[in-house]
């Protein structure tokens, strides 16, 4: 496409919604023109167009284009009736960024970037294809689920199905790294190759014995955990240049861990270059015993991970440090140096407010839900991917010694607004967990041994739900009041349900569970007891009527020992089936509100290294219901954790869950909603946006984002 | 019955008045005592949006610069930026600390040493863009196109010969139509590229000098009133005269200077609107009436909508450090926090 500076209109129009009209209105029409304008302008001048389905088909592979398999494994008929059957929907786009985000980002291309290959349509019914695997009562109601908007594949599913040249289908990917070399240089080449391939990567740093620790006995000897950050930020940047995704990195690392604090110090704003972070996202791992530690107001007591492994035989990951906490204290053989916890959570809150990190994982809260043998010791990019991991050992010139278990997630979200209207409910979520199965079936990530054996033993997938403020409010239903969280409970409630009886039917028909089901919660009956032992309704008249007049059927405690019984006698075929993720980009395709959480402005400002800056009208909004649309920051935290705690009860994995504050917020504000969230059973919090108002008198006359 | 002694602000001056009376005694900045809120509310926006250029990953936008701007374009950008390390080092060097020996307050003297801080700031993350984009003998060439062009070196001329002549507000008038009117025709080439996708993280940097220069802009602006308030009718007619023909000569500038950048790329109409947009912005900082009718200053809505200088961009983390962060304010949690 052209890159000049030629004006183009639809940027103009779609900007005007920053703007009020000379009534104070929004100007919901000027983005519709915007829309009507990318199309005229720029889109239909620039998609080349064939005489058939047949030809175009015919062109796409033989061109290199498309994969053949998924096109051709059916009669030419049902692949016709496919996309009748798709582009009967009459899909739209509601927005300009919607449709400018598509086709910037996810419509095939012509090699040179010139020409559009697909329109919406063709990209849900390549991924349909890909992900029905042959099977054709699948893509068809995939198709159905993604024209609906129901069920939305996560970016690099959507991207990538069905295209020849392409990445992984997988999101996200989870590595563990061991205290010596040979791991750290294979997690620094797995960095580099999953960034290739357009995954997000998070490594736990844990284990990485601490600055000043011996190295070959020798005191004084290793510089920590912070070169490590170095490089794989480097790496991640120079694997960025290569993919058609930015390539993003993740490091965790436990708050116990004697590099606490110069880890956190990366993202300073004066921090020196040669250890400043810019753009590796930071996580910390906090145990309960943290908090009891500030509650108190004593020291914290960080503990080196190298002699912890030798003491324990264990890496300091694989403990709990709350279980052990006063035992690692009084042994006078693992040394350890001290930190006052409150200074500590002040710090993290300080650097929160400086860059946005870190997160946070809950360990204890997170363990102690985990249904699944094992500890879980970090997350993933967005924080809402928890799973156990094994460590894998190295021989000297890297190869495996052991393969041990990495994590790899795939997700999808369904959009709530558009779910609760489906006609079948279970089916919705069902077909949204076959989708999602079969990304996991058809992935192999032979680059990371450790990562492929995590995925075949595991098929571990993460269902997610955006659109959670747009349903409420098109409801009336003001977010974070009871109504709304009741509503939050009583929605996850139910897809847990359908979620665990569609993979347990998968189980079924392939006569196999994911492995080490028979040591899980689910195969002794355990995990069943909160729904079997007590019944399970809405507590409030309005969102037993949203239920009922969505015709959406609340599983009762009979259906839970049914899928209970059943479960126990053959399995779930998904380790893990749940995890909400942020959704950005996928929602503006979907005209969905972000993940569960509110809005962050009536007219939200976007800006993407891909796109620019954009603005898109919260989905739902009309000039009559915009009081149901108070931003995230006029909500304030609180209300968002309630909301966040009433599905996490329900789901097995983690939630991405961002605190919005304004700038007159303090470090203790922060600390304030960290506490609140932990005591609520949030398993781990994501960014910390920040919002200044414009200094008065310095704003832009009529400008929809200085008057809020 | 005892009278109170007489302030101390009355029996001593802060230290830029031993120029004038080297007999007085000298006081210490007390920030106890703050006479005028506004220096306190400045002081505290400016300090919580403090930043250096070395937070924004502006190497992220090396692929743009290399392969989708044109030869004219990366042109362009290099002395549009020039001109703006040419203005800032003006405010940093001169501009704001001339302002400080007319300060009315000494929290006022404090506020124009941090501005003239971030000014410094400024111009220095100017060559960061450059020294991550080009190479030095483009940014030495850049350098030698601002010394050799004529319009640029009276621009500046014009505002420094006010900021060392005699009269206190003359310079804060200069002062604020440099800061609301001259760089803000730089500014119009990032926010254009950024709502097209090109160099989303020098556009970054961009909205946090911005930020800066809207409360630099309509803190002069303020202090220029309160100035004003001072002065005699005859004076204040003197003022508004003499402001309205400054602001004429610098617009004829402003025209000829960008006109010469931004006409190769067919983007003048629009810069035209926009400098008198800002023509208009400078006079409400100084509290005038607009000089341009609604009709001439209708600016093209990328820019105007992108103008925001709240932190309100909702940025994707994994493509850039966003515009929307300060420093904290640092508060120790209470024994109640942890009640649990």
């Amino acid at each position: 496409m052209d890159t000049t500076l030629a004006r183009r209109d639809y940027h103009a129009l779609n900007a005007m919604l920053n703007m009020y009209d000379c009534h104070g209105g929004i100007q919901f029409g000027k983005d519709r023109e915007a829309v009507r304008q990318f199309f005229l302008q720029q889109v239909n001048p620039n998609t080349l167009v064939f005489p058939s389905l047949e030809e175009k088909l015919d062109h796409l592979i033989t061109n290199d284009y498309y994969e053949e398999a998924p096109f051709r494994r059916h009669d030419a008929e049902f692949v016709k009736g496919l996309y009748r059957r798709a582009y009967a929907h009459g899909h739209r786009f509601r927005t300009f960024l919607g449709a400018f985000k598509f086709y910037t980002s996810y419509a095939l291309k012509t090699f040179d970037g010139s020409r559009y290959l697909e329109r919406y349509e063709d990209r849900v019914v390549a991924t349909a294809l890909y992900l029905g695997a042959g099977d054709e009562a699948l893509a068809s109601r995939l198709v159905d689920e993604m024209m609906t908007g129901r069920f939305q594949p996560a970016t690099p599913t959507f991207l990538n199905a069905g295209k020849a040249q392409r990445g992984e289908l997988v999101s996200c990917f989870l590595l563990r790294v061991e205290d010596n070399l040979e791991s750290i240089g294979r997690g620094v080449n797995s960095a580099l190759q999953l960034s290739k391939r357009g995954g997000g990567v998070a490594l736990l740093l844990t284990n990485l014995r601490e600055q000043g620790a011996p190295i070959k006995k020798i005191e004084n000897q290793s510089s920590g955990v912070v070169p490590v950050m170095k490089l794989l930020e480097d790496s991640f940047s120079y694997a960025n240049q290569l993919g058609a995704r930015q390539g993003a990195g993740a490091v965790y690392l436990h708050a116990h861990h004697p590099d606490i604090m110069r880890f956190l110090d990366t993202k300073r704003e004066n921090a020196d270059e040669k250890i400043r972070i810019k753009t590796l996202s930071l996580g910390v791992v906090v145990p309960d015993v943290t908090f009891e530690l500030a509650k108190r107001d004593e020291d914290m007591h960080l503990f080196s991970p190298y002699d912890v492994e030798r003491e324990y035989g264990r890496p300091l990951s694989d403990l709990s440090v709350s279980a052990l906490y006063d035992e690692l204290v009084a042994n006078p053989r693992v040394r350890k140096s001290t930190l006052r916890a409150r200074e500590f959570f002040k710090t993290v809150a300080e650097l929160q407010f400086e860059s946005g990190y870190p997160y946070l994982l809950f360990e204890d809260t997170v363990n102690r839900a985990n249904p699944i043998p094992g500890w879980i010791n970090m997350s993933n990019l967005c924080s809402e991917i928890l799973q156990v991991n094994t460590p894998s050992t190295y021989d000297a010139s890297l190869g495996y010694e052991t393969v041990g278990r990495d994590i790899s997630c795939n997700l999808g979200s369904l959009n709530i607004a558009a779910a609760m209207a489906s006609p079948d409910f279970g089916a919705t979520v069902e077909t949204a967990v076959r989708g999602l199965t079969s990304v996991s079936d058809q992935s192999h990530i032979d680059a990371v041994p450790s990562v492929a054996r995590g995925n075949a033993l595991s098929h571990a997938i993460g269902l997610g739900q955006m659109n959670l403020h747009g349903y409420l409010a098109s409801r009336r239903v003001h977010y974070g009041s009871e109504e709304g969280v009741d509503f939050t409970d009583m929605y996850f409630y139910a897809v847990t349900y359908h979620a665990l009886r569609a993979s347990n039917r998968i189980a079924i028909e392939r006569g196999t569970a994911f492995d080490g089901f028979e040591d899980s919660a689910y195969a002794d009956g355990s995990y069943f007891e909160k729904y079997t032992e007590r019944v399970w309704e809405p507590a409030t008249a309005r969102v037993r009527a949203l239920f009922a007049e969505a015709g959406v059927r609340l599983p009762t405690r009979d259906d839970w020992r049914a899928l209970r019984d059943s479960v126990r006698e053959h399995g779930i075929y998904n380790q893990y089936l749940q995890a909400v993720p942020p959704t950005g980009s996928i929602s503006y395709i979907n005209d969905a509100t972000a993940s569960l959480h509110p809005v962050a402005a009536r007219v939200e400002i976007r800006k993407e290294g891909k796109l620019g800056r954009v603005y898109y009208p919260a989905p739902h909004m009309d000039d009559d219901n915009q009081e149901f649309f108070r931003d995230a920051y006029e909500i304030g935290p609180e209300k968002i954790i309630d909301t966040y705690a009433a599905a996490t009860r329900h789901v097995d994995q983690g939630l991405s869950c961002t605190l919005f504050f304004r700038d007159t917020a303090t470090t203790r504000d922060l600390n304030k909603a960290q506490i609140h969230a932990w005591r609520k059973g949030l398993k781990t919090l994501y960014y910390i946006r920040l919002r200044q108002e414009a200094l008065a008198g310095t704003g832009i006359e009529n400008c929809l984002s200085c008057a809020l | 019955m005892t009278t109170s002694p007489a302030p101390l602000t009355d029996l001593s001056v802060t230290p830029p008045a031993f120029r004038r009376d080297p007999a007085a005694r000298l006081r210490p900045v007390n920030w106890n005592r703050v006479t005028d809120e506004k220096d306190l509310e400045v002081w505290n926006r400016l300090t919580a949006n403090f930043w250096l250029p070395e937070k924004v990953p502006l190497s992220n936008d090396l692929t743009a610069w290399r392969q989708r701007l044109t030869d004219g374009e990366r042109t362009l950008t290099m002395r549009v930026f020039t001109g703006l390390t040419m203005l800032d080092t003006v405010q940093a060097t001169v501009g704001e600390i001339v302002q400080i020996q007319d300060a009315r307050t000494e929290h006022e003297e404090a506020v124009y040493t941090n501005i003239a801080f971030m000014q410094a700031v400024h111009a220095r993350s100017y060559s960061s863009v450059f020294s991550t984009l080009s190479t030095t003998p483009e940014i030495d060439d850049a350098y030698r196109w601002a010394v050799d062009n004529d319009v640029l070196q009276q621009r500046c001329k014009t505002v420094l010969r006010h900021y060392y002549g005699d009269d206190p507000l003359k310079r804060k008038v200069a002062s604020t139509l440099l800061s609301s009117l001259l760089l803000y025709a730089g500014f119009y080439l990032p926010l254009h590229f950024s709502t097209h996708a090109l160099l989303t993280n020098t556009a970054d940097m961009i909205r946090l000098i911005l930020r800066d220069k809207a409360v630099h802009g309509y803190y002069s602006g303020y202090k220029y009133q309160r100035g004003l308030e001072q002065r005699t009718a005859a004076g204040r007619e003197e003022m508004r005269d003499f402001t309205h023909g400054l602001l004429e000569e610098l617009y004829e500038l402003e025209l000829r200077y960008s006109g010469e950048l931004y006409e190769p790329l067919g983007l003048m109409d629009d810069v035209a609107v926009f400098v008198r947009y800002n023509a208009n912005k400078a006079l409400m900082n100084l509290g005038y009436p607009a000089r341009f009718g609604p009709e001439e200053t209708e600016v093209n809505p990328e820019i105007l909508a992108a103008l925001s200088p709240g932190a309100d961009e909702n940025h994707d983390f994994f493509s850039g450090s966003g515009s929307s962060y300060v420093m904290g304010k640092a508060e120790d949690t209470a024994d109640d926090d942890w009640d649990f």
